[in-house]
């Protein structure tokens, strides 16, 4: 059968989109995907890291979560002993001994590519803005930057930070996490960070700043020692620091003046204390060899506390890795402001999903049924839903490739959409069928004047919603405004092919 | 014989139309007019043209899932908060089972959390409920912005609509058709009661998009095409646009009569849409008629 051009372009595209939302190699991967992996693990520093796909671990092939549980309950079976551990990731062999369980955590490979919004899947967002002060694009930038530093070293996963600018130019740093709870995310977004190492009331630097190298792993950092008390264990760990030349003449000067302590004669008299956010949180006793010098380096101490010794080592090490992250963003020149908090339980979220489809199949099939009453004709009514099919996948399709989330205004769009898309092609048959005095052609070409118009007064109408109110309802122009563009482009000029088809039949 | 009756009741009805088209036209015009009386006493009894829900007014949203007992929320909270507290069910229509129980209050996040907690007797976690918060400062800001979107929009579409027709009566009557469809949907909601939500506004946007491609059919069979008498070009129109409307009634309708287990804002959008399509069958087949009809008649396009 020979089709127009314009059927064809349909076809191509509709593939396409296939193609885009279930990619092949998405529907026959086998295993489970890295969704995060805890920091300075023996898994992290083996280079295993969130997004890698693990096909086996100790030989035992892993095709989802349960394989993976399962295979993970076999190898620890609560012994405590040292066990070789052989995880394939990647197509790579990643060898190393655990003891009890393992520091990652995974999901399902997604069999699409289509990804839902936070308010259909869950986790808290946060939009943020600098308290009394407007930001600019570049500051909103560097203050996402600092956020994304930060948010490793908080421990926070899964994490999309996005700036979002709004109709009378405010800029905004929009945080959505998946998981996480509101107050994580205050306690990364309210705590300012500033950090100042003093001696007295002068200050010998501030983090950021004046320096120059933090040492994050290696022989010189990490956890000390422990000590236990009657309620609980404190671990304490150190890394060394280096300044930046001005900050250690500064010490220089500054410690020449101190005497040595009369009580402690190893030490000088005044102590160096360090301050977060204002608040003291150790003072460092000054050996009294460093009166006077130029001291480029600096040893950071701190503790982290538990109930247990494990505990106990795994908040001294996030305690760490916090001030590690600190010293080398420095802190923010402004307070920050959370404007709007949301967290969204994952559970009413799939209720909700499960709904939206439900619905969308439901207006397909009460819309299929009204034209079928109308026209009475199976394949003038089949040709409807197809397009409408159409452009509802295509919609989807386009939404997978440029990544965009779904949320429920996002999907209410392509619904409204769907409902123009039939409005357009009852006009095209109605010119297809009435009015015999004129060619056929001219007929679709008066029906696409009429659809035109439309099309120009949705875009119009929508256009705006991209800005007003930080972008929140961006979705729902976005999608209306593809699928009716998918509508005016694609469907529709293959629609009047498929109406002209069947009316010479 | 059935033929020949069929063309009398047509006669018939066409005559009617000729004599009553210019009462008809002022039907909805009043009811405009009515409305925006109304909108500007609502106004002035509530400095808004409408009642703001928390997401433009601030405060907070608490989602709690599952068939939580509201009365006991409700009397226990309703004194301490003083009417600044909303308790609403969120039902699945099609189960009737309660999906979830919503507050709304003005008050910040962690009291109402805490306070709800203190009734229930159960922690609220991100596993059992949803917790938005909205700053009042931000939600002012969203407000305003979505009332200048929505005049932007507003001269856009009748820039694209003088653009299309380029005659002004044309055009005029198509964006007055346009306005009433606001209107209209805008002044039930208030009557209603209902607070709208931002998600809301944008649905009004919509309904400027929406509304308009019966007016754009119409205008377009009476003015530009000269096949058929002026009335009989007007009745295909007529039965084509109210098709039109009608499916995309079946589109937006579902979602409170058969699967209602939606999210408010998605439910709202709907809802107003739904309004607003009623809204302009009247509109556009009582009013854009009379106007586009006279209009014909005067310029002679028969």
């Amino acid at each position: 059968m020979k089709l127009h051009w314009r059927i064809w372009l349909l076809i191509i595209v509709l593939i396409i989109c296939a193609l885009l939302i279930a990619p092949p190699q998405l529907l026959f991967q086998k295993g489970v995907v890295i969704q995060s992996v805890e920091k300075n693990s023996t898994e992290y520093n083996q280079s295993l890291r969130s997004g890698m796909i693990i096909t086996s671990i100790n030989s035992m092939n892993i095709n989802n979560v349960q394989d993976y549980n399962s295979a993970v309950s076999k190898i620890f079976t609560g012994t405590n002993e040292s066990i070789k551990i052989t995880i394939t990731a990647d197509k790579t062999n990643f060898i190393f001994f655990g003891n009890n369980q393992l520091n990652i955590l995974v999901k399902d490979i997604s069999k699409t590519r289509i990804k839902t919004g936070l308010d259909l899947s869950g986790g808290a967002r946060a939009l943020v803005k600098a308290a009394n002060k407007t930001l600019s694009e570049s500051e909103v930038n560097d203050l996402i930057a600092i956020t994304n530093e930060r948010s490793n070293g908080y421990g926070i996963k899964d994490i999309t930070i996005n700036s979002v600018r709004d109709l009378s130019g405010n800029n905004y740093m929009l945080i959505e996490v998946a998981g996480a709870t509101t107050s994580d995310l205050q306690d990364l977004i309210l705590s300012q960070g500033k950090f100042e190492g003093k001696i007295g009331n002068t200050t010998l630097f501030v983090g950021g700043k004046d320096i120059s190298h933090v040492e994050r792993s290696g022989q010189l950092a990490g956890i000390e020692g422990c000590s236990e008390t009657s309620t609980a264990v404190v671990c304490s760990f150190r890394f060394p620091i280096s300044l930046t030349e001005e900050a250690a003449q500064r010490h220089a000067a500054v410690t020449g003046n101190l005497s040595i302590d009369p009580q402690n004669p190893q030490y000088l008299s005044q102590k160096l204390d360090l301050y977060l956010d204002d608040n003291l949180m150790d003072s460092l006793l000054i050996s009294k060899d460093l009166k006077g010098q130029v001291a480029t380096q600096i040893s950071i101490q701190g503790s982290g506390s538990g109930k247990d010794r494990a505990e106990a080592i795994k908040n001294a090490q996030k305690e760490m890795n916090k001030l590690q992250t600190i010293l080398i963003t420095g802190s923010l020149p402004y307070k920050l402001e959370i404007v709007k908090l949301d967290t969204i339980s994952p559970t009413l979220g799939r209720e909700f999903t499960k709904n939206l489809i439900i619905l969308a199949v439901v207006v397909f099939v009460l819309i299929s049924l009204v034209l079928l009453i109308r026209y009475r004709r199976i394949k003038i009514t089949s040709a409807v839903i197809l397009t409408m099919f159409s452009e509802a996948f295509i919609t989807l399709g386009i939404a997978a490739a440029i990544s965009w989330n779904l949320d429920a205004p996002s999907i209410a769009g392509i619904i409204a959409g769907m409902g123009t898309g039939v409005n357009d092609q009852i006009v095209i048959i109605d010119e297809s069928i009435s009015n015999m005095e004129s060619s056929l052609k001219e007929r679709i070409k008066n029906a696409f004047f009429i659809i035109l118009g439309a099309f120009f007064t949705i875009i119009a109408a929508m256009l705006p919603l991209f800005w007003a109110g930080a972008g929140m309802l961006k979705g729902f122009a976005l999608t209306t405004i593809l699928s009716v563009s998918v509508g005016i482009l694609i469907t529709r000029p293959a629609f009047s092919e498929i109406i002209k088809k069947i009316m010479k039949e | 014989m059935e033929q020949h009756t069929q063309t009398t009741e047509t006669k018939k009805s066409e005559k009617w139309f000729d004599k009553n088209y210019k009462f008809l036209m002022l039907v909805p015009i009043m009811v405009t007019l009515l409305c925006v009386v109304y909108l500007g006493f609502f106004y002035s009894q509530n400095h808004g043209f409408i009642l703001k829900d928390v997401s433009l007014s601030g405060g907070t949203t608490v989602t709690i899932n599952g068939d939580i007992d509201v009365q006991k929320l409700e009397s226990a909270l309703s004194q301490e908060y003083q009417g600044n507290i909303v308790f609403r069910k969120l039902t699945d229509m099609r189960s009737g089972k309660v999906l979830a129980v919503v507050v709304e209050t003005s008050v910040e996040a962690d009291k109402i959390k805490a306070d709800i907690e203190k009734v229930l007797g159960f922690q609220l976690t991100s596993e059992n409920s949803s917790i938005e918060f909205t700053g009042s400062n931000l939600s002012n800001n969203f407000y305003n912005q979505l009332v200048i979107a929505l005049l932007i929009s507003f001269v856009l579409m009748s820039l694209v609509i003088f653009f299309l027709f380029k005659t002004f009566i044309p055009s005029i009557a198509v964006i007055f058709a346009a306005f009433s469809d606001i209107v209209m949907p805008l002044a039930l909601i208030d009557f209603l009661g209902i607070r709208v939500s931002a998600a809301g506004i944008a649905a009004f946007l919509m309904l400027i998009g929406y509304s308009v491609d019966t007016d754009i059919l119409l205008t377009t069979r009476a003015v530009k095409k000269r096949e058929g008498t002026l009335n009989k070009r007007i009745f295909g129109a007529f039965k084509v646009g109210i098709l039109m409307t009608l499916t995309a009634l079946f589109a937006v309708l579902p979602a409170f009569f058969i699967v209602t287990g939606l999210p408010d804002s998605f439910r709202q959008i709907f809802l107003i849409l739904a309004f607003g399509l009623v809204a302009d069958i009247i509109n556009t087949w009582l009013t854009n008629v009379g106007i586009i009809k006279w209009y014909c008649m005067k310029k002679g396009i028969t």
